[in-house]
């Protein structure tokens, strides 16, 4: 055991414990540090994991789908290395390895589930050298910052193909994800919801819409939303994959229910992309080996306490926290705020730091129209942006608060709101509005 | 009265919330009781620009803008006589860099519309900024976002403004856009049109004119909120 590695295990140890102490979310520090004490302790560390690296990669729904996959392994007795709180980039995947370590240096683990941004998988791949890939879907996301679409696809493929062994785990319906995995030559898998679910409105902005093999005009039988459905080129074939885990009787509401093989899935979540969030994680056990038949259960458990969905009870107040970051899943959050059809508050708060992309024109892909209905009883717009969300509900006409302080937007709606409130915010909004949620909670009992 | 906006391929070319411009222009009509409509062409449909008071060419990524200029070829000549007969176009980003004569990028090279005396080559990294001009044309600034790899050499035109902050058409020379008759191009989205009403109308007035004749006037709107938007970001950015 080279010293130098231990020093990097201790020091960044002793540092992701302070910054927990100090009630500091980033975990990156302490991975931070221990790449600079020690430079291979990622790929060293990811050599002693006994059985598969799993990664998850896609625009949206990386977090819940790697969480989910962890637990799921957990729940058939393995020892999981996890990045739970979504820590994506280098530093963040070191920590979740060193944090994992003990003190001998040493790290203890079955299996990995490592959730990767996009941009970030040129370091991290070649360190964990991963065995399985999920890739959940590509959406436009923060143009300035990955830029255009094309290009983290060209960054994926690359990578794909340096791991020619790895066996990609990809969402069917989604003609992007699909090409990289059928195109890079890789052993592929496919999930996907093989017949429409919900009626689908036609005005969402969809990626992809030419084929990315020969660049014609795909055909669609239906879309689920966004460019997620059934397509074909019928200029060079390319198609929908045969799904190897195909979702069907799919029911959507206040929870979710299908069946996949010979299994009745049912989790108490709302919102119709959960249904991919669960299908990636189970077609991940799945293709690793196991039967599946502590899935459910685990999902009954299953409480990632991360702003997604999540719950809260204040002062009579029933609030739910939704994090929604580009078009497609901020129109994902519209489609299962407007399932709730009793009168509801809407929050919506958009900050442009740095990680959430400071280009906000993305607002205006959003179909914020859809909000028009008479079960909203308000929306007040708040966050770094809030100025350009109001224009953004202005030109839709629909009236909107303004209030550029958030904790003082959702107090204010505990006290004159109709009980039912939905706050939607953008990434760096979230944890933030998280510890305020949490921190009222106690206060307003 | 009645505008008819025409949408140039938006399946292709539909990057950094264009559709926000369409909406801020069928709104700022409609809130006057102008009626307005807008034809989204796709890339196989005819386009009669006859019938077209304002055209909105967007914005797409570098492959998307490869397939459309083969199709721009065909349109070339309508399009260049709308123009010159003081057709009123706003070309964003994308848009801009296909009305000149020709964008030059790695992978090669994407031929222009050429109705504007502006050619584009692509540059070491991209100029991704928020951006502010100050324009002769306006008392208000105007603001919005820039992300772009090519710079673009206006010659002798006339640019759209000022930088004061940002980095403009090829981040040396301090101006973006270009202005043309009654075409104005630039790299700016955001969208554009929304926080610069002062544009949107500009573009609206000259549609107007053109169709109705000089006298029209546009009654005013209460812009409280877009000026607000837009000072906050002068505020925030210039110091």
């Amino acid at each position: 055991m080279k010293i130098r590695r231990l020093i990097a295990i201790w020091a960044a140890k002793t540092a992701g414990f302070a910054c927990k102490k100090m009630g500091r979310q980033g975990v990156t520090w302490a991975g931070k540090i221990a790449m600079k004490v020690y430079p291979p302790i990622l790929s060293e560390l990811a050599g002693e994991v006994r059985e598969k690296t799993f990664v998850v990669c896609g625009t949206n729904g990386k977090t819940t789908t790697n969480n989910m996959l962890c637990a799921a392994l957990e729940a058939e007795g393995k020892k999981v290395i996890c990045n739970h709180t979504g820590s994506n980039m280098i530093n963040g995947v070191v920590a979740a390895y060193v944090l994992a370590a003990g003190l001998n240096g040493h790290v203890d683990a079955d299996y990995a589930c490592i959730e990767a941004d996009e941009a970030s998988t040129r370091y991290i791949f070649p360190a964990i050298m991963p065995d399985y890939m999920v890739l959940t879907n590509l959406f436009r996301d923060q143009l300035d910052r990955y830029g255009e679409i094309d290009i983290t696809m060209n960054i994926l493929e690359e990578m794909i193909r340096k791991i020619p062994g790895m066996q990609v785990i990809v969402n069917g319906d989604d003609a992007l994800s699909a090409y990289l995995a059928m195109d890079s030559g890789n052993p592929y898998i496919a999930y996907g919801i093989s017949s429409p679910v919900m009626e689908n409105e036609t005005n969402e902005i969809r990626e992809g819409r030419f084929c990315k093999k020969c660049g014609a005009r795909l055909s669609y039988r239906f879309y689920h939303y966004s460019q997620l459905g059934d397509y074909e080129c019928g200029r060079c074939g390319f198609k929908r994959p045969a799904l190897d885990f195909d979702a069907w009787d799919v029911k959507v509401g206040d929870r979710l229910s299908f069946r996949v093989e010979d299994r009745l899935i049912a989790a108490n979540y709302k919102g119709f992309y959960n249904v991919y969030n669960i299908l990636a994680a189970y077609a991940g056990v799945r293709t690793a080996g196991f039967n599946g038949e502590h899935f459910n259960e685990m999902l009954k458990k299953f409480n990632p306490e991360n702003g997604r969905m999540e719950q809260f009870r204040i002062r009579g107040t029933g609030i739910v926290l939704n994090l929604a970051k580009n078009p497609a899943g901020f129109n994902q959050n519209i489609t299962a705020v407007m399932q709730d059809q009793t009168q509801k508050d809407i929050i919506i708060a958009i900050n442009d730091n740095a990680q959430d992309g400071i280009d906000i024109s993305w607002l205006w892909d959003v179909d914020f129209d859809r909000f028009r209905e008479e079960s909203i009883h308000s929306i007040t717009v708040s966050g770094i942006r809030c100025q350009d969300m109001r224009l953004r509900m202005k030109y839709v006409d629909i009236p909107c608060i303004l209030d550029e302080d958030i904790e003082r937007a959702i107090r204010s709606r505990i006290s004159d709101g109709v009980g039912n409130l939905y706050v939607l915010v953008n990434y760096t909004a979230l944890f933030s509005t998280r510890n305020i949620l949490k921190k009222l909670e106690g206060e307003l009992k | 009265m009645k505008i008819t906006i025409g949408h140039l391929y938006p399946d292709l070319l539909n990057l950094y919330g264009d559709r926000g411009n369409i909406q801020c222009l069928m709104r700022r009509c409609q809130w006057r009781g102008i009626d307005a409509e807008t034809i989204a062409f796709e890339l196989n449909d005819p386009i009669d620009f006859s019938k077209l008071d304002i055209v909105l060419l967007g914005g797409g990524s570098d492959r998307e803008q490869m397939l459309v200029c083969e199709k721009l070829k065909e349109i070339r000549a309508d399009f260049e006589a709308y123009v010159e007969d003081g057709g009123v176009v706003i070309a964003i980003c994308g848009g801009f860099q296909l009305i000149g004569k020709y964008y030059k990028t790695e992978q090669g090279m994407i031929t222009g519309l050429d109705l504007v005396d502006l050619y584009t080559e692509q540059g070491e990294g991209r100029l991704i900024s928020n951006i502010i001009l100050e324009s002769d044309l306006f008392d208000m600034p105007i603001v919005g976002f820039e992300n772009h790899g090519g710079r673009t050499c206006i010659n002798q035109c006339k640019p759209l403004g000022k930088v004061l902050y940002g980095s403009g058409n090829d981040g040396q020379t301090g101006y973006e856009g270009v202005v043309y008759k009654n075409l104005i191009g630039t790299y700016l989205h955001g969208p554009l049109l929304p926080k610069n009403p002062h544009i949107a109308d500009w573009l609206i007035l000259r549609a107007l004119q053109k169709k109705y004749g000089s006298q029209v006037e546009l009654s005013p709107l209460d812009d409280s909120q877009e000026k607000e938007a837009n000072s906050y970001i002068c505020r925030r950015f210039l110091k």
